[in-house]
């Protein structure tokens, strides 16, 4: 180890210590964070752990390399390799025990003194130390001492020993004859022993890798290769070794030494320390040099030499501990995956856990289930209610809700949908009173005209939307009114139809045309204390008189805004001269008014006659109150330019409030795929185009396609009843989509289907099918074949023939189900229908089956061995939305 | 806000993928122990583990489960380079009362020479067909004719993409406007091989798949990839897990219904994050395709949601462990006002509903049940 580049050593022994070396020898503890800030000296390794130095050894200079003493005692034992060759016994320990104090302070000395490249101690016989070197002409490079050996003084060396240090060593604590020499006129570079047989050294020399045997010295196998630096054996297979050379890391097996098994990707810089994780099989992680993220090699399948050959598979994988670089790092030897990583400079230390890769699944309820190593997590959005939660909750999350609600199912007050899906989205709010005022004024024209009425729900051009109903006016009316109160002649024109009257009624203004007459509308408004938008509408409808007087009860109100008083003041002062000094401050001063309508009012009040941009333009005001506006106070030319540029607009931005103006159309389908496209909600566009039954809307294929994904996610959801619901609903609004029977019953005698004087019943199910026999009172005999007048199969419990009533099942009568009357009557009616097993075709009685399967898992009829209830797992799956 | 908790999975090595149900009941995983587990969700919402059992030869790479209509099928792939077939069966033991169920192998597809990487059923409106694909770079898609009969399963497909490829997904969307298509994914690392992701289109003529479109910029190596549903849109998003996550738009071009040929698509790429710092692992879409969730080498599960505008936005981070991430990158909470803002604050200036009354609104809505039998029930007549 030079001075500048650390490394780090874990205490065999104790899973929260360590040693970094880089000028000298630290030791530290880690532990919790908690209580960090009281205990001085205490360093944050990560947001749980932080570490204490326990120790510091700075009496061995020029440090190379470190080896920990693998025994339990002595326990801070460490070898020491020196530039110069020595290999100095070292301690960090407090307590020094008898047997530690003789080892401590022991000196190792080569013949030739030259670099000591790397240590091992032996694993199984720890007496032994194994010290690489560097290349001496006369003099071996891998030398094996045993520590326990008698330290014996030996004149010669002795004498340069003591002359060499500066410490003042006692000769006896000098060891120079080295149990083992090997690779005479070498250099070596690393050394490692073998874990399964430790009188085997691998060891990397200058050219090749070699394994030397202690037991015959005199042989060794090796292999020439470059990739001879770091070798470290894989301690979950102890044939597996890797080495590196430069930035190439080579995985060899030991029974087939002649080439390495595999070859990892060269990396653009020289690697600095390659290790495996001693917690988990095959992974392998590398540093690079000036590098702040360490590569990690998942070997899931490597090739071995024996079995057929495989390719390999391999997972490349990079970790940041840091954002330093980082000068080197060591596997924790029992935490999974725990590494602690130092930086290349002032000793910057990370306690960091290697996380698995992690796979994931969403489930159709919006739950998250992960796998991370061997773990499992599942992980569920969390249920807390409240009105900010509902504006980020996800669409997924807010459809379950609101087809539990019965959200699209009020067909009578449809504008009620809107609170049944929460009423608390403003696009939704404006869709369903967009088909309500639609429904409403269909009605009303079927009504008044009965032409219409005869053609039926034909095309009716209320569904067509304001942007059609407008481009069909003619016989505009102009007028100049005054303000109602005064005399005072107004130059506003305003302009009167038919088809703007409608597109009034429409956007909700009237409620019944020829003349204008919002007051209905205002006082519904106040009710709602909606105050500035009440005003504005008065103002339009040239009442000013009338939005003062609001804005005076706003003010009033309950939590009313005294402001409101202030504005009204404004309102009053009102001068239809061009140069007075109230419309030039108005007109400035009201874009720093908050509300939208406030300013839309004062836009209105300073505007050129004709040009009121200022109100069309305003985007935060109610698309419907702006289109009714345009539609009193735009000329025909205008309002068609204008409405086509909004709903266009709208169009493209999917806004639901662009269906007052496209009406459910083509257009309007064109609208809601924008809108779909953006959120998903099919469960809005699906109740939405159901509404536009009478048009060809439903026809388009996607409308179609959004009903079956709707239908699909009520299925995916187990809300089978809430689907069944969907489809009753949707074959009322449209009759084309009824399913026909699925299954007829034929008579045993004569062939017959049964059912031909029974309305046919809807069938669902797919291990049973049931069908009725409530029909056909006209019959007196409900226990046999209309056809032949064969009596019926027989019940298998109850040995009536089917069509019996069953008077009493005797599941009913329990206490532990907890049915309120009209379930059961509604039961009643189901437990007289006939149902059969698809496999051993026996059968009977609906009521008299359920019950009997409550404690049952075979069939009722004897010697038969079928489990009819768990032929199918979907059929003992209970609906999710079964209240 | 999203909270995780820990299931002792039991697994004896690590496990590669989860899969659910249809439904959400049932889940299944496969690990490195060469075995696939399968779970059921009690009412308590607690998942057991009522069937494991040893499948392959190899690492079980991924599992998935048939749509129920073809009965609890599920399918695995392995290192062993084979796939296989699974189903449950009514045993005559009383398994079901010991919470146990029994799963029995159908099929064995022996067809690939290296490791199969992923399976996955194709959309059930297909039918029941199957699809692996393999480290040699084929994809197989596999039909069973009888779906009473999974033991018989023919190869009808076998489509070479040159690149060894990890992942496959198909595009759910039933429409008719849209003909099946799948993407796969290839992991191999070499930059200069170009883009790494395929997207194979069938074609009624021809009756063969043809490669519709090659999304040249992702080049790095592609480890998953993931149709999101589709739900009655009218465009197709792609989800990619590589050095970051890419969610990729594909908008079918309108096209005259004489031409021929694969559908040319305009690809726009709508987000890419390099928040994982490293190599994605995974993607997954929940059920709307509103929400995405990826792993990467950072250890942490980040959710991420779109807004009205699709901008996507990170809202949650959970390390690999279940524990909330509690450091500077990112709280949750944080991260999750931001989206609620965000959310909110376009939708004000298209509909012109101010941000100050929303609290109008919620009194607006007293309850139904009130306004039933209220004055306002009767001239609901104002908006």
């Amino acid at each position: 180890m030079s001075g500048s580049k650390p490394d780090i050593l874990w205490s065999p022994h104790h899973p929260d210590r360590y040693v970094i070396c880089d000028s000298e020898l630290g030791l530290y503890r880690i532990g919790p964070l908690g209580g960090a800030e009281t205990k001085a000296g205490t360093l944050p390794l990560s947001e749980e752990t932080a570490a204490t130095l326990l120790a510091i050894n700075s009496d061995t200079p020029y440090m190379k390399c470190v080896a920990w003493y693998p025994k339990h005692e002595p326990e801070c034992l460490l070898a020491v390799g020196q530039a110069n060759g020595r290999v100095v016994l070292t301690s960090l320990g407090q307590s020094h025990n008898s047997t530690c104090k003789d080892l401590v302070g022991k000196e190792i000395v080569p013949k030739h003194a030259r670099q000591c490249n790397t240590l091992a101690w032996n694993p199984v016989d720890s007496n032994l130390l194994a010290a690489g070197l560097d290349k001496h002409r006369a003099d071996f490079s891998v030398l094996i001492w045993d520590i326990s050996s008698k330290f014996s003084p030996e004149t010669s060396v002795a004498s340069e020993k003591i002359r060499l240090s500066s410490v003042d060593l006692d000769s006896s604590s000098v060891l120079t004859k080295p149990l083992y020499e090997l690779g005479q006129n070498d250099a070596c570079l690393s050394l490692c022993w073998r874990l399964r047989d430790p009188k085997l050294l691998l060891a990397g020399m200058h050219r090749n890798l070699a394994i030397f045997d202690l037991r015959n010295t005199s042989q060794k196998t090796f292999v020439n290769t470059k990739a001879i630096q770091g070798v470290t054996v894989d301690p979950h297979f102890p044939d597996r070794v890797a080495s590196f050379f430069e930035g190439q890391v080579a995985i060899w097996d030991l029974r087939k030494f002649e080439k390495p098994v595999l070859t990892l990707t060269e990396q653009p810089k020289p690697l600095t320390k390659v290790a495996w994780c001693p917690t988990r099989t095959g992974l392998l992680a590398t540093l690079t040099r000036d590098s702040n993220i360490i590569r990690l090699y998942d070997m899931q399948h490597t090739p071995t030499p024996i079995g057929d050959e495989t390719e390999p598979t391999i997972i490349e994988r990079s970790v940041q501990p840091c954002e330093s670089q980082i000068g080197s790092f060591a596997w924790h030897p029992s935490s999974q995956n725990r590494m602690v990583v130092v930086s290349a400079a002032n000793r910057v230390m990370t306690d960091f856990t290697v996380f698995e890769r992690i796979s994931l699944a969403w489930s159709s309820t919006t739950s998250l289930m992960w796998a991370c190593g061997r773990h499992l997590y599942d992980c569920a959005e969390d249920g807390t209610e409240g009105l900010e939660n509902a504006i980020e909750k996800d669409i997924a999350t807010k459809m379950r809700e609101r087809a539990l609600s019965r959200y699209g199912h009020d067909t009578v007050h449809v504008w009620r949908n809107h609170l049944l899906a929460g009423g608390n989205d403003p696009q939704l709010k404006s869709l369903w009173y967009d088909l309500y005022y639609i429904l409403l004024s269909h009605m009303k024209q079927c009504a008044e005209d009965t032409e219409l009425k005869l053609q039926g729900n034909k095309q009716s051009v209320v569904y067509s939307g304001i942007k059609n109903i407008v481009k069909t006016s003619s016989g505009t009316t102009e007028s100049h009114k005054c303000w109602s109160g005064s005399d005072r002649q107004t130059d506003v024109t305003r302009y009167h139809s038919e088809e703007r009257c409608l597109a009034l009624r429409l956007c909700g203004w009237i409620s019944r045309g020829p003349e204008i007459d919002v007051d209905v509308f205002l006082r519904s408004l106040e009710l709602e204390k909606e105050w500035e938008r009440a005003a504005a509408v008065a103002l339009f409808n040239l009442d000013i008189r009338r939005a003062i007087q609001i804005l005076n009860k706003g003010a009033t109100a309950e939590k009313g805004d005294l402001n409101l008083n202030v504005v009204a003041m404004a309102l009053s002062g009102y001068t239809d001269d061009k140069l007075s000094l109230w419309r030039e401050m108005c007109s400035s001063l009201r874009l720093q008014l908050k509300n939208p309508y406030l300013c839309v009012m004062f836009a209105f009040l300073t505007s050129e006659p004709g040009s009121y941009d200022g109100v069309l333009y305003e985007s935060s005001v109610a698309v419907r109150d702006r289109v009714a506006f345009a539609c009193m106070f735009l000329s025909d030319a205008q309002l068609t330019r204008y409405i086509d540029k909004l709903a266009n607009e709208l169009k493209d931005m999917g806004n639901l409030e662009g269906i007052l103006l496209t009406g459910l159309s083509k257009d309007g389908v064109d609208l809601m795929e924008s809108y779909v496209d953006h959120t998903g909600d099919v469960q809005t566009a699906s109740f939405c185009m159901l509404k536009g039954s009478s048009v060809d809307v439903l026809k388009d294929p996607r409308v179609q396609c959004w009903i079956e994904n709707y239908r699909n996610l009520l299925d995916a959801w187990s809300f089978w009843h809430k689907r069944a619901e969907f489809d009753i609903h949707r074959g009322k609004l449209d009759p084309s989509s009824k399913p026909l029977a699925q299954v007829y019953v034929s008579c045993n005698f004569c062939g017959k289907s049964i059912s031909y004087s029974c309305s046919p019943m809807p069938h669902q199910g797919r291990g049973f099918s049931q069908y009725g026999v409530s029909g056909s009172p006209t019959k007196s005999k409900v226990t046999s074949c209309p056809g032949c007048r064969k009596p019926l199969p027989r019940c298998a419990l109850c040995l009536m023939n089917m069509g019996t009533p069953v008077s009493n099942c005797p599941g009913t009568g329990r206490s532990e189900e907890k049915m309120d009357l009209s379930r059961e009557n509604k039961l009643a009616q189901f437990n007289n229908w006939f149902t059969w097993c698809h496999n051993c075709r026996h059968g009977g009685h609906a009521g008299h089956m359920l019950s009997w399967f409550r404690d049952h898992t075979e069939c009722p009829v004897s010697a038969c061995t079928c489990k009819c209830m768990q032929l199918d797992t979907t059929g003992n799956l209970v609906p999710s939305d079964s209240s | 806000m999203f909270v995780a908790r820990s299931i002792a999975a039991d697994h004896k090595d690590l496990i590669h993928d989860v899969s659910y149900d249809f439904h959400g009941r049932r889940m299944a995983t496969c690990s490195s122990d060469q075995s696939v587990k399968v779970w059921d969700k009690d009412e308590n919402g607690e998942w057991h583990c009522t069937a494991s059992w040893k499948t392959h030869s190899g690492s079980v790479w991924r599992v998935t489960w048939a749509h129920p209509e073809f009965g609890q099928v599920l399918a695995s792939c392995s290192f062993d380079r084979t796939a296989a077939v699974w189903e449950e069966i009514v045993g005559e033991s009383n398994d079901k009362q010991r919470g146990l169920s029994h799963w029995i192998k159908r099929t064995t597809l022996v067809d690939s020479r290296t490791s199969v990487t992923d399976v996955k059923f194709a959309p059930k409106h297909m039918g029941l067909m199957l699809t692996t694909c393999s480290a040699d770079g084929v994809v197989r898609i596999y039909e069973a004719p009888d779906v009473m009969n999974l033991s018989q399963w023919s190869l009808q497909h076998e489509i070479s993409c040159k690149l060894s490829c990890s992942c496959i997904s198909w595009n759910p969307s039933s429409s008719r406007a849209h003909p099946p298509m799948f993407a796969v994914g290839s992991d191999d690392s070499n930059v200069s091989y170009g883009g790494k992701v395929q997207i194979y289109e069938y074609n009624e003529n021809t009756r063969k798949y043809a490669k519709a479109e090659t999304l040249m910029t992702v080049t790095d190596a592609v480890h998953d990839i993931a149709f999101a549903p589709n739900l009655g849109r009218s465009v197709h998003v792609l989800a990619i897990a590589t050095k970051d996550v890419r969610i990729f738009k594909l908008v079918p071009m309108r096209r005259d219904s004489t031409s021929t040929g694969p559908t040319k698509f305009e690809v726009q790429i709508m987000a890419q994050f390099d928040n994982h710092n490293s190599q994605v692992w995974r993607v997954s879409w929940n059920i709307t395709s509103t929400l995405l969730a990826s792993s990467g080498d950072d250890g942490c599960v980040r959710l991420w949601k779109a807004n009205y505008m699709d901008n996507w936005k990170c809202t949650g981070i959970l390390k690999g462990d279940g524990s909330p991430l509690t450091s500077s990158s990112g709280p949750p909470m944080a991260m999750s006002t931001v989206v609620g803002s965000s959310v909110q604050m376009p939708q004000n200036s298209l509909n012109g509903m101010s941000a100050g009354r929303i609290g109008k609104r919620a009194s607006f809505a007293p309850p139904v049940r009130q306004l039933g039998s209220s004055k306002i029930y009767q001239h609901p007549a104002h908006y």
